[in-house]
């Protein structure tokens, strides 16, 4: 994948330094802080993808119901921006819209897959769009769940519980 | 006092939903909002229409063009199609279903005729989700608590 090349390993998870390449200082990366509000009862730490405000703050505020610490971007470049830059600790799970302008999240699925450091990261995709193929595309691509929009807590409960933490 | 417009709102909420304006989704955001989230409703509700606001400009101006790039309007219609799935704005919802049609058959007409059909419901819808937040948000919080309770 072309934007694995620049960055160093990052930082162990407590460093509040994360080594960032000096190509990355030249562009305008401003560092993402976890909301201050947000009840960290677990550490687990999902990184919610979506081009529409209005369905980040649904997905994070199903998510945070769940105690989920909750970073949200809206778009798959921002993104993968900030996983390989090391910029957003310790992701549990990255959950992303399928259609979104620029790069779709099934592109980042495929990328975050082929990446040997963000592999194991599970990807959930959501699309408002029930389209057999598509679904099964993502699922062969190593997606570890496609959700229909609207999503519901339910939805995001029954994932959640699956997946090894 | 208060119990008066507790239940005008809640006629007012009801009535939303007998008429098909508002679906179940909109009562998923209701169950969400809580402590931790106080505004979560007002927030979601605030964005959508915001959103909203700006795509039914963005189609207006697409289909104002001499040469009108279907895809483009598609997109905007199926964006303002998940904004509103999301937030249970039903009505809304599907007439933009209805516009994605007209999209796909490249008539600039039915998508004229849609775009009108969408700025009014969604007006409407808007003007009622104002009357919920702004006139009555305190009204809101007790009517949410109390509606998590009856259903």
């Amino acid at each position: 994948m072309a934007a694995a090349a620049p960055s160093p390993a990052p930082a162990p998870a407590m460093s509040p330094k994360v080594a960032v390449s000096p190509k990355a200082v030249d562009r305008k990366v401003v560092p993402v802080v976890a909301a201050a509000a947000d009840e960290v009862s677990n550490e687990v730490h999902v990184l919610a993808v979506d081009d529409s405000s209005v369905d980040r703050a649904v997905i994070a505020k199903i998510l945070r119901s769940s105690k989920y610490r909750v970073t949200t971007v809206e778009s798959a470049t921002r993104a993968l921006e900030l996983l390989c830059l090391g910029l957003v600790p310790n992701v549990n799970m990255i959950i992303t819209d399928y259609w979104m302008p620029g790069m779709t999240g099934y592109e980042l699925l495929k990328r975050v897959k082929e990446s040997s450091k963000l592999r194991e990261i599970p990807v959930v995709i959501m699309s408002s769009e029930n389209v057999p193929n598509r679904i099964s595309r993502c699922l062969a691509e190593g997606a570890e769940d496609f959700l229909l929009k609207p999503v519901r807590p339910s939805d995001v409960s029954r994932l959640c519980s699956r997946i090894r933490w | 006092m208060a119990a008066a417009l507790t239940n005008q709102l809640h006629a007012l909420v009801n009535n939303m939903f007998a008429t098909g304006l508002l679906d179940d989704q909109f009562q998923q955001l209701q169950m969400l909002q809580d402590s931790s989230a106080p505004d979560f409703v007002s927030e979601v509700v605030t964005l959508f229409c915001d959103d909203g606001e700006r795509i039914i400009g963005e189609l207006a101006r697409q289909l104002d063009k001499p040469n009108v790039d279907f895809d483009r309007v598609d997109s905007f219609a199926h964006q303002l199609k998940g904004s509103s799935a999301s937030v249970g704005a039903q009505q809304v919802k599907n007439t933009c279903i209805q516009f994605r049609e007209f999209c796909q058959q490249r008539s600039r007409d039915g998508c004229l005729k849609t775009l009108d059909l969408v700025r009014t419901e969604f007006y409407d819808l808007r003007n009622k989700f104002q009357v919920m937040l702004q006139v009555l948000p305190n009204v809101l919080k007790i009517h949410l608590t109390l509606s998590i309770e009856f259903h």
